[in-house]
């Protein structure tokens, strides 16, 4: 016997928060499965178009730089290099992107009283970081097995570094996706005004320390810049960046999900009855 | 039991403040099938939404007690591109039900055959009623919240559908809402009338009825 009550609190017992709890991770889980189905399963190719996409884009930038230039001053090995700085960043960027239509494409499923906006947004970030790390790991597994030995320095800060970028990417999330149901053109300031500006200037394609003044300065305020020096800095046994700042991303980090999550608390009623 | 507490729903619309339920008051007795009718536009479809928790209403409450089904209906619930397969086991999972059960029974239930593996966008308004009411039939409910019952679809699967609550009739009871009274007087015990943003209980059906039909031709 379940005992529901509509938009008033029942009283907070410890079986009542283990049963809401209970309910909150079935219906999660639910939506991750129908996410992956959604997604994924119309097209046979869709979970190796998860992994072509990086690798596409990693071939494509070190097609260009390798072209650029012959000489290679970092000593970080180019395809591991750009490894490094692409799909972490898409850890970021894809994550805010895909959960920002969450509400809007999710609708009809608010019918069912337990699915709440936080489910359907949180449920499409959780599916999108595992993919991304799974995709990461199954990549540099290949580049160690068919172009260069990897070594990792540091398996643990690379975790910590993916950790903080997803964390980035689940708090512009949650605050893109409650506000586009009310104001769709906030996608184009995703795209156009974050995704592909960021990916050009958050170091991505070069080292921090190889940028001129006062540039680097400028860079050095984006906490994205800072997650990825660290992140090759733990990667890297000949890498070491001297500017790459943990605490200065990990404010962000926490600060970016704490305000996504804030703001989504403050919309969610508008959000729905602005379907 | 399900009872509403001073619930008052407004919308805004560019005409001005439109007050859909002004401050409602209503137990829904046990054990019996309430019809509720009202003229289109009259809030119904939002008061089922309210009963249902898929809508916070502006001020007041709910309080129920036992499984209460989503408000069934033709649409809302479903992802269209999904099949009714995968849409059963999604329902089954996050009511915690069984998800082989819920599949096999829908599957068997709704006769929807092979359309059972199509996805949703493919089927006509009946037979998505069809899979919506069957669904929610595996899942063993104590309120069934229902939108508008099956009309379409033809006489024999109806006949069906109102076998099954039939059965259930003694440990689960229907609350339907429509604006047509012969689905009302076919399905229901008693009846409430949604006017002007009051919610009346009536006792008897006839009386409810007699007034429905006054409104009716008033308003034409």
């Amino acid at each position: 016997m379940q005992e529901t009550s509509a938009s008033y609190a029942p009283k907070l017992t410890l079986a009542s928060i283990v049963d809401a709890l209970n309910t909150q991770s079935r219906v999660i889980g639910a939506l991750v499965l129908r996410e992956t189905k959604t997604r994924y399963g119309e097209h046979k190719l869709g979970f190796l178009w998860a992994v072509l996409e990086p690798i596409m884009m990693v071939s494509i930038f070190v097609a260009l730089f390798s072209a650029l230039r012959s000489d290679n001053p970092s000593g970080m090995p180019l395809v591991t290099f750009m490894l490094t700085g692409i799909v972490p960043f898409t850890l970021f960027r894809s994550t805010m992107q895909q959960m920002q239509g969450a509400i809007s494409s999710n609708k009809q499923l608010f019918a069912f009283p337990q699915v709440t906006t936080f489910d359907v947004i949180i449920a499409r970030g959780i599916l999108e970081v595992l993919i991304l790390a799974g995709v990461f790991a199954f990549l540099i597994l290949m580049v160690d097995i068919s172009l260069v030995e990897v070594r990792i320095e540091s398996p643990l800060g690379v975790l910590a570094g993916c950790c903080l970028l997803a964390m980035m990417g689940l708090g512009m999330g949650f605050a893109f996706a409650s506000i586009s149901p009310l104001m769709p053109s906030i996608r184009q300031v995703s795209s156009a005004l974050l995704g592909r500006p960021l990916f050009l200037s958050s170091g991505l394609f070069f080292t921090v320390g190889s940028v001129p003044q006062p540039f680097r300065e400028y860079m050095l305020y984006n906490p994205i810049t800072h997650v990825l020096e660290c992140l090759r800095s733990s990667f890297f046994y000949e890498f070491e960046s001297p500017y790459g700042d943990w605490g200065y991303a990990t404010i962000w980090a926490v600060t970016m999900l704490a305000a996504g999550l804030l703001i989504h608390q403050a919309m969610r009623r508008r959000a729905i009855v602005g379907l | 039991m399900i009872k509403l507490v001073n619930i008052t729903k407004r919308y805004r619309t560019s005409a001005g403040v439109n007050t859909v339920l002004n401050n409602v008051n209503l137990t829904f007795p046990v054990g019996k099938s309430v019809g509720i009718l009202g003229l289109n536009g009259a809030g119904k479809s939002t008061l089922i939404r309210i009963i249902g928790d898929a809508e916070p209403p502006d001020t007041g409450f709910v309080v129920s007690k036992g499984r209460v089904s989503w408000p069934l209906g033709y649409t809302g619930g479903f992802q269209t591109n999904l099949t009714a397969r995968e849409n059963a086991r999604f329902v089954a999972r996050i009511y915690g039900e069984s998800t082989e059960y819920v599949e096999a029974f829908t599957q068997e239930f709704s006769e929807l055959d092979e359309y059972f593996d199509e996805p949703l966008r493919s089927y006509s308004a009946g037979m998505r009623a069809r899979f919506a009411f069957s669904v929610s039939l595996a899942c063993n409910f104590e309120y069934y919240l229902v939108d508008e019952a099956l009309e379409t679809g033809d006489a024999r699967y109806r006949e069906k559908f109102r076998l099954a609550f039939e059965e259930r009739r003694a440990h689960a009871s229907v609350i339907l809402v429509s604006h047509n009274e012969q689905t009302i007087r076919r399905n229901c015990d008693m009846a409430a009338i949604l006017h002007d943003g009051n919610l009346t209980l009536y006792d008897d059906l006839k009386e409810a009825l007699q007034f429905y039909s006054f409104l009716q031709t008033r308003a034409a």
